[in-house]
């Protein structure tokens, strides 16, 4: 019997259900940064607002890479829906600690599809993800780079200000 | 013609010569691509079927449109069952496929 799935896809079956999965998850992730960045705005904090914006972009950017992979291996990819957005938040630590959260979630999921793709032996999607895997270490360090600054320079009057305006020489020089 | 498994309704075939995937749905046969065959097991992964025993699906049926739309059918709990189980057992025969052509 003809390997008709090898002919039409490059990758293995699970691990395409969960790269679906990881687009979704980047999804979210872009719309949350997208609600800090709302936030920031209305606060007066523009610098933290852009870094969020930006950051919105970039996952984004991340989702439309793996939906690509997915598509360009034979696959299909799915377009997420996008649910369940946190909009309050008490402080700009909060949202920044919160971010935190989010990158550490996809880092370990990101994690999870990499042992898989090695249980599996999908050595094309391992060394693909493997580019994700370094993002993700920049992503958390710039998130922990940031939270330090709170320590630093308090959470609210003038320290905060001082705090917005560091933060667009964070991101690269983490 | 190979069957690749057969549950209690349904069936399903690889044929070499077509590079096309067959799901018998007793009353009607339908002719799949690789691509349409994921998309089928997707819409089947995606049903709640807990919806189906909690009373928010009261009905038990479920809609699908497969193949771009070309077909619709309509299911009731335990041809959802059924099915789920028989694209479950499908891919792993592709997988076992697979692996001896290795």
């Amino acid at each position: 019997m003809k390997d008709l799935v090898r002919q039409n896809l490059s990758i293995h079956v699970e691990i395409m259900d969960l790269l679906n999965k990881q687009i979704e998850k980047e999804a979210h992730s872009s719309s949350a940064y997208l609600a800090m960045a709302s936030w920031c705005d209305h606060n007066a904090l523009d610098n933290s607002a852009k870094f969020f914006y930006d950051q919105s972009l970039e996952e984004r950017e991340h989702m439309i890479k793996i939906f690509r992979f997915i598509n360009d291996n034979g696959g299909t990819a799915y377009s997420p829906e996008v649910s369940k957005i946190a909009h309050d938040f008490n402080s700009l630590e909060e949202i920044f600690e919160t971010a935190l959260e989010q990158e550490i979630a996809i880092t370990k999921s990101i994690h999870n599809i990499v042992y898989k793709c090695r249980k599996v032996q999908d050595l094309a999607s391992e060394h693909f993800l493997q580019w994700f895997v370094n993002e993700q270490m920049e992503e958390e360090q710039t998130m922990r780079r940031i939270l330090e600054l709170f320590d630093l320079m308090g959470t609210e009057g003038l320290g905060l200000k001082l705090l917005d305006e560091r933060i667009p020489g964070i991101k690269g020089g983490a | 013609m190979r069957i690749l498994d057969q549950s209690r309704f349904f069936s399903s075939y690889q044929c070499d010569g077509s590079r096309c995937f067959y799901i018998d749905f007793n009353h009607k046969t339908v002719k799949m691509s690789f691509c349409q065959l994921l998309s089928f097991r997707q819409k089947l992964l995606n049903i709640d079927l807990d919806s189906h025993f909690n009373g928010e699906n009261s009905q038990g049926i479920e809609i699908l449109m497969l193949c771009n739309k070309e077909h619709l059918f309509i299911f009731n709990t335990l041809e959802i069952l059924d099915l789920k189980k028989l694209l479950n057992n499908t891919f792993t025969a592709l997988e076992i496929n697979s692996m001896i052509a290795c």
